[in-house]
């Protein structure tokens, strides 16, 4: 019976009599969302258009082709999943678990919790364009009230935070009657941030949309890398912008983005379906595939586009580490003549090492060298601090 | 313009049926066309067809180049109107030499304003060699998609699958789109 149930989610999917089809997931599992977005970008009919709604726990979700280690304050992340020991000596109050995620879309960086919406269009590629959807959404906010909402030059949706009210045209969706010169102060607040898929003959947008979210006075923590100004990674870099809350509740946001989307596509076709998604889709085995996918250490960590680190761990040493495809493909001092003892060891152990196998790196480097000084300890400590290669919480 | 297609399926038909003899994997495979001579020759006839670049509906092109000094070896790339329709294109990301592809595959990904896109491989085969530049200058993926951007070479292991197209049926192909 309840196999039947999950093999009709993807035949409906794939029926081309479905022309429109509305997803609303209960689960708030962000691995699972963002496979049931994917199942229904390879399953959907061609020429279908499918509006998929979800709110996911809290999570830090980065871009697929972008650098953890660089985007996102991971001590914290650990500190927050090793719970109530670490949490004393670490800073931030801790939201508690929030697991971090790398998405297949492109992109930057953000942060999603309970007070998040996220929305997603599938279409088809002919017709798709990159501010379509976010049209979309703005003329839902607006009928909601929000009349400072219109789509920006990102194709992200932000309210204006002008002062006077000018003369607009009211279905200018890229213009309100706050709008400032470009630049101008008070900037506009960011609200929904855009991401893509594109595949063959499909086109993916999904987007956060902060509606309550109780923790935006936290979110820059987790967003500000302390190994950054050490890191220069190839890759797609995070644009920062400042945030706000909408304001309105969750329930009434996603009703009326449906109606929204149906007045789009809905009319010309009596076909609108419209069905609720949940845990027990990963019985799907498409759906359990990708959602394992998105959990490997692979993918988390071995996705990463080339970087090299440089830093000075002490004051007579300046380390320059090379990683390429997650693998430690160079571990040198940048004045060479210098070299140490201890450096040559530890290179010779690094090389061609996986980040992903490196559990702690003080315990790595101790395992494997034959003898332990001080300079060694140095080295690891600013590892440890810098470059954490989180275990993946509930693999 | 059908007639003209079909020829060179048949030369691309002869031409990998002649890479899947076993043969031709123990010796080099450009002996293996000077030792072919004659084939070789039959398929020089009509290798302007066979040369011709081709499109695949998702906006690759496959270029085979038979010139005695690559064989089987299949470059790969994505056209004009694909890079002009992604925008700027920021990270490219590169298969692994030595990958073992099907056709159909996605070899790689290109991300350009927020967006991922897959690369398709019409062909299956093994990843010989990745254009490197790409990894320092993806830009050249909007300077030149059909030259210094191509994405990787392949070494055929069969025919392309899907739809490929000549340069004008391509064309009127996205003029239609």
């Amino acid at each position: 019976m309840a196999r039947r149930a999950f093999a009709s989610f993807s035949e409906t999917l794939a029926n081309p009599a479905n022309r429109v089809q509305s997803y609303v997931s209960r689960s708030n599992d962000p691995y699972l969302n963002l496979s049931i977005e994917d199942h229904i970008l390879r399953t959907s009919s061609p020429d279908s258009t499918v509006l998929f709604l979800y709110t996911n726990r809290p999570c830090v979700v980065i871009g697929r082709n972008q650098n953890p280690w660089t985007e996102v304050n991971l001590g914290i992340l650990d500190a927050a999943t090793r719970g109530g020991q670490a949490a004393k000596s670490t800073e931030p109050p801790a939201i508690g678990d929030v697991d971090l995620v790398r998405r297949r879309s492109g992109g930057g960086t953000v942060f999603h919790d309970e007070g998040n919406v996220n929305w997603s269009i599938t279409c088809p590629r002919a017709t798709f364009t990159r501010d379509l959807h976010a049209e979309m959404v703005v003329r839902a906010l607006r009928k909601l009230g929000v009349d400072r909402a219109r789509v920006n030059e990102r194709h992200d949706i932000v309210l204006d935070q002008g002062h006077q009210k000018g003369a607009v045209e009211p279905s200018d969706t890229h213009r309100t009657p706050y709008t400032l010169r470009d630049g101008a102060l008070p900037r506009p607040l960011k609200v929904s941030g855009s991401a893509y898929k594109l595949t063959r003959g499909r086109a993916l947008h999904h987007a956060t949309t902060l509606l309550a979210s109780p923790n935006l006075h936290i979110i820059p923590q987790y967003l500000h890398s302390p190994a950054k100004p050490f890191i220069e990674a190839k890759g797609v870099d995070s644009v920062n912008s400042p945030v706000g809350n909408i304001g309105l509740a969750i329930n009434i946001f996603q009703r009326h983005l449906q109606e929204e989307f149906t007045a789009m596509y809905g009319e010309t076709s009596k076909h609108t379906i419209a069905e609720i998604v949940c845990e027990e889709h990963l019985n799907i085995p498409e759906i359990r595939k990708g959602y394992e996918e998105l959990r490997t250490e692979e993918w988390m960590w071995s996705q990463t586009p080339q970087f090299t680190l440089t830093f000075h761990p002490s004051d007579h040493l300046e380390i320059e580490m090379n990683v390429h495809h997650g693998v430690i493909k160079a571990f040198d001092l940048k004045d060479d003549h210098q070299s140490t003892h201890t450096i040559r060891k530890i290179r010779t152990v690094l090389l061609e090492q996986r980040l992903q196998d490196i559990r702690g790196w003080n315990e790595f480097l101790r395992d494997h060298l034959e003898q332990w000084d001080e300079e060694a300890g140095i080295i690891a400590d600013w590892l440890e601090k810098y470059m954490p290669i989180l275990k993946l919480s509930k693999l | 313009m059908a007639a003209r297609f079909s020829v060179a399926r048949a030369a691309r038909q002869l031409s990998s049926s002649a890479a899947r003899r076993p043969s031709s994997r123990v010796t080099s495979p450009c002996q293996r066309w000077q030792a072919a001579a004659p084939v070789e020759r039959r398929l020089f006839s009509v290798s302007a067809a066979v040369k011709e670049k081709k499109y695949t509906e998702d906006h690759e092109w496959i270029e085979l180049s038979p010139d005695g000094k690559t064989c089987t070896f299949d470059t790969l790339g994505i056209s004009s109107y694909a890079a002009n329709q992604l925008g700027d294109v920021v990270y490219a990301e590169l298969p692994k030499v030595d990958l073992e592809i099907n056709a159909g595959d996605a070899i790689g990904a290109v991300e350009s304003v927020k967006s991922a896109s897959d690369i398709l491989t019409p062909v299956g085969g093994k990843v010989t060699e990745i254009n490197r530049v790409l990894e320092e200058k993806p830009g050249q993926l909007n300077k030149d998609p059909e030259g210094e951007g191509w994405i990787a070479k392949v070494e055929a292991a069969g025919e392309p699958e899907g739809k490929l197209m000549s340069k004008q049926e391509y064309t009127a192909f996205i003029e239609e789109a």
